[in-house]
C-alpha cells in the first residue's frame, strides 16, 4: 500500500533520527579510536604522537587492569545472581493472590526509581556506617562489634547497594512474564496432583526462561557501566578494591587526564559490552519477527 | 482465573509480601521519616521510628545552604527538556517505521538499538573534550543535547512498539473516504497515539532525572541536576542525616510517583518490547 510518495516521505521522516544517532555514534567512537592510538596527555600539552599500540600494552598490562576486570566481572555477576534469585522468588510471590497486591507492588518496585547517588549515599550513611549506621545499632542489639561495610568489603557492600536498585526490574518483568502464564495449565497440573515445587519447576520456571535471559541481558548493558555507585561510596577504593573498569577509565581520562590511555581502556570497555550486546541483539531482533 | 484460594493461604502469602515488601522499602521510608527529625534525633541510639518532633528545618536548611531550588530545576529542564525535543525528533520516525516499512525498517531500527549498548565511558574521553572546546560543560543546553542522544534509541522503539499496535485498517478506511495525510494524522492517529506517547513520556523523564553518569561527568556546581548535586554530599555532608535525607526525600520524591504510575510502561520501555 505504500506509494513510491509515501516512501520518500517516510525516509524523510526517519531522517532526523538517523543523522543525528549516526553522529553520535561515529564522531566519539572515531575520535576514542584515533586518541587511543596517540601519546597524549591533558597536563602535557604539544605534539600527541602516534604511538601505535602503546596505549594498549601499557592499559592490559597494568596490574590494575586485571583487578578492575575481575571486580567488574563479580559485580555484575554477584548483582545478576541476586537479583534473578531474588527476582524469580518475588514474583512467584507476588503473582499469588493476597491482600494489597497494589501497594505490595508499589513497596517493591520503589527502590528502581531512587537516583544512583541517592540510593548509595543512603545506604552508605545511614545503613552501612561503622558508627551512626542502623546496621551498626544491629550489630550492637546483637552484641557482635561493628563492620564498616565499605572499608573491609567495598566491593560486596556496593553490590548489595546495586542489587537492591535493581533487583525491581527483575520482579516486575519476571512478574509481567509470569502473569502471561496460561492458568489452565496450573490447574491441571494441580489437578493431577503435581506437588507446588514441581509445579515451579517444570511449568513455571521454563515458561521464565525467555524473560530471564531478557533480564540477564539488559541488566549485564547497565550493570557494566556503574559508576556513580562507585564514585560517591568508595571512589574506587581502598586501594582499587572496587574499582570496575568504567571508574577505571574515568580515573585514566578525568582524574589523571591521560586520554591517550582513558581512550584504550575505553575501546576495550567497548569490546566488552559488544559481546553482551550481540546476544542481546539476537534476541530482541528474534522478536521483532514475531 | 482467579483460583479459590484459601484464606488460611492468602493471609500467609499478605504475610510475607509485607514483610518483604517493607523491609525492600525499608531504606526509603527510612530516609523520609530522617528528612524529618533533627540531627541529633537522626542520630539518637536507639534509632527512633515516629515518636520525635517533626521539623521542617532541614528542608529550609538544605535550600538556604545549598540553592537547592536551582538544582531541582536544572533536573526539571535537563529531563523534560531531553525528553521533548527526543519526542519531536522521534514520533516522525517511528510513525513511519510503523505504518511504512521498507525493507530496512527492522535493520534501522536494530541499529539504533546497538547505539543504546555502546557503553558510556567508551566516549567519554571525546565528549569530555568536545564539551570543554565548544564551552558546553557545565551547561543545561550541553547536558540537554546528551540525554536527547543517549535516549533517543529509547523513545523511537517504544513509540514503534506502540503504533505498530494501531490497526492499519482504520487508517486505509480513513483514505478511502478521502482524509488526506494531514487528516489522517490528525484526527485518526494523535488521539490513537496519544496514550503512547504520554507512557513514552513519561519513563523517559525518569530515565534522564536519574541519569548518573554524564550528569556527574559534565557538570559542576553550574548545571549540576540532583543527581550530581546530591553526590557533593558524599563527604563529610553525608553525616548530617537529616539534611541529607531532606535533599534525598525532594529529589526522589517526584520521580517515585511518576515511577509508580509507570509500571506497565518501565516493561515495554527497558525490554524493547521483549517481555511485555
Amino acid at each position: 500500500m505504500a506509494t513510491q510518495h509515501s516512501r520518500a516521505a517516510a525516509r524523510f521522516m526517519i531522517a532526523p533520527s538517523v543523522i543525528l544517532l549516526l553522529a553520535w555514534m561515529l564522531i566519539p567512537l572515531g575520535m576514542t579510536l584515533w586518541f587511543s592510538f596517540l601519546r597524549y596527555n591533558l597536563l602535557m600539552p604539544g605534539a600527541n604522537p602516534f604511538v601505535g599500540f602503546e596505549n594498549y600494552a601499557y592499559f592490559l598490562s597494568d596490574p590494575t587492569f586485571i583487578t578492575s576486570l575481575i571486580n567488574t566481572l563479580l559485580l555484575v555477576g554477584g548483582v545478576l545472581i541476586i537479583t534473578v534469585v531474588g527476582g524469580i522468588g518475588l514474583a512467584v510471590l507476588l503473582d499469588q493472590p493476597m491482600w494489597g497486591t497494589g501497594i505490595v507492588r508499589i513497596m517493591v518496585i520503589s527502590p528502581f526509581f531512587v537516583m544512583p547517588t541517592v540510593s548509595a549515599l543512603v545506604w552508605k550513611n545511614m545503613f552501612m556506617n561503622p558508627v551512626n549506621g542502623l546496621f551498626a545499632y544491629v550489630a550492637e542489639v546483637l552484641g557482635v562489634p561493628a563492620f564498616d561495610f565499605l572499608t573491609q568489603a567495598p566491593l560486596a557492600s556496593i553490590i548489595g547497594i546495586v542489587s537492591w536498585q535493581w533487583l525491581p526490574f527483575a520482579t516486575l518483568i519476571l512478574l509481567t512474564a509470569m502473569q502471561s502464564l496460561d492458568s489452565e495449565q496450573l490447574e491441571a497440573a494441580e489437578m493431577d496432583g503435581a506437588s507446588a515445587l514441581s509445579r515451579f519447576w517444570y511449568i513455571k520456571l521454563p515458561h521464565l526462561a525467555r524473560a530471564i535471559t531478557v533480564v540477564v541481558l539488559i541488566q549485564t548493558i547497565f550493570l557494566l557501566s556503574i559508576f556513580a555507585e562507585i564514585l560517591v561510596t568508595t571512589n574506587g577504593g581502598p586501594g582499587v578494591a572496587s574499582t570496575n573498569l568504567t571508574y577505571l577509565v574515568y580515573a585514566e581520562s578525568l582524574l589523571r587526564f591521560d586520554v591517550g590511555t582513558g581512550s584504550a581502556g575505553g575501546v576495550v570497555a567497548i569490546i566488552l559490552a559488544n559481546i553482551v550486546a550481540i546476544f542481546l541483539m539476537r534476541m530482541i531482533g528474534k522478536n521483532l519477527d514475531a | 482465573m482467579a483460583r479459590a484460594v484459601s484464606n488460611r493461604r492468602m493471609a500467609i502469602n499478605t504475610g510475607v509480601a509485607w514483610v518483604l515488601a517493607i523491609l525492600i522499602f525499608f531504606p526509603i521510608l527510612w530516609t523520609i521519616l530522617t528528612s524529618f527529625k533533627t540531627e541529633a534525633t537522626a542520630i539518637a541510639d536507639p534509632p527512633v521510628f515516629l515518636a520525635f518532633d517533626w521539623t521542617l528545618e532541614n528542608y529550609e536548611t538544605v535550600q538556604e545552604r545549598s540553592n537547592y531550588f536551582r538544582h531541582f530545576m536544572n533536573s526539571v529542564v535537563i529531563s523534560v527538556g531531553s525528553t521533548l525535543i527526543g519526542l519531536l525528533i522521534a514520533i516522525p520516525a517511528a510513525w513511519a517505521m510503523a505504518f511504512v516499512p521498507g525493507r530496512q525498517t527492522k535493520n534501522v531500527l536494530m541499529w539504533m538499538l546497538s547505539t543504546k549498548m555502546l557503553p558510556p565511558v567508551g566516549v567519554l574521553v571525546p565528549l569530555y573534550l568536545i564539551f570543554r572546546d565548544y564551552g558546553l560543560l557545565d551547561t543545561r543546553i550541553g547536558l540537554v543535547i546528551v540525554l536527547t542522544l543517549i535516549n533517543l534509541p529509547i523513545i523511537v522503539w517504544m513509540l514503534y512498539t506502540y503504533f505498530r499496535e494501531i490497526p492499519v485498517d482504520i487508517l486505509e478506511a480513513a483514505r478511502m473516504d478521502g482524509a488526506g495525510l494531514s487528516s489522517e494524522v490528525l484526527y485518526i492517529l494523535t488521539p490513537m497515539a496519544v496514550p503512547g506517547i504520554a507512557s513514552t513520556l513519561l519513563l523517559n523523564i525518569i530515565l534522564a532525572w536519574n541519569e548518573a553518569f554524564w550528569t556527574l561527568n559534565l557538570t559542576a556546581a553550574n548545571a549540576a541536576p540532583l543527581t550530581a548535586f546530591i553526590a557533593s554530599y558524599s563527604s563529610p555532608e553525608g553525616l548530617f542525616y537529616a539534611k541529607l535525607s531532606a535533599a534525598s526525600t525532594m529529589a526522589i520524591a517526584p520521580i517515585l510517583v511518576m515511577g509508580w504510575f509507570s509500571q506497565r510502561q518501565l516493561v515495554r520501555g527497558l525490554t524493547f518490547g521483549a517481555v511485555k
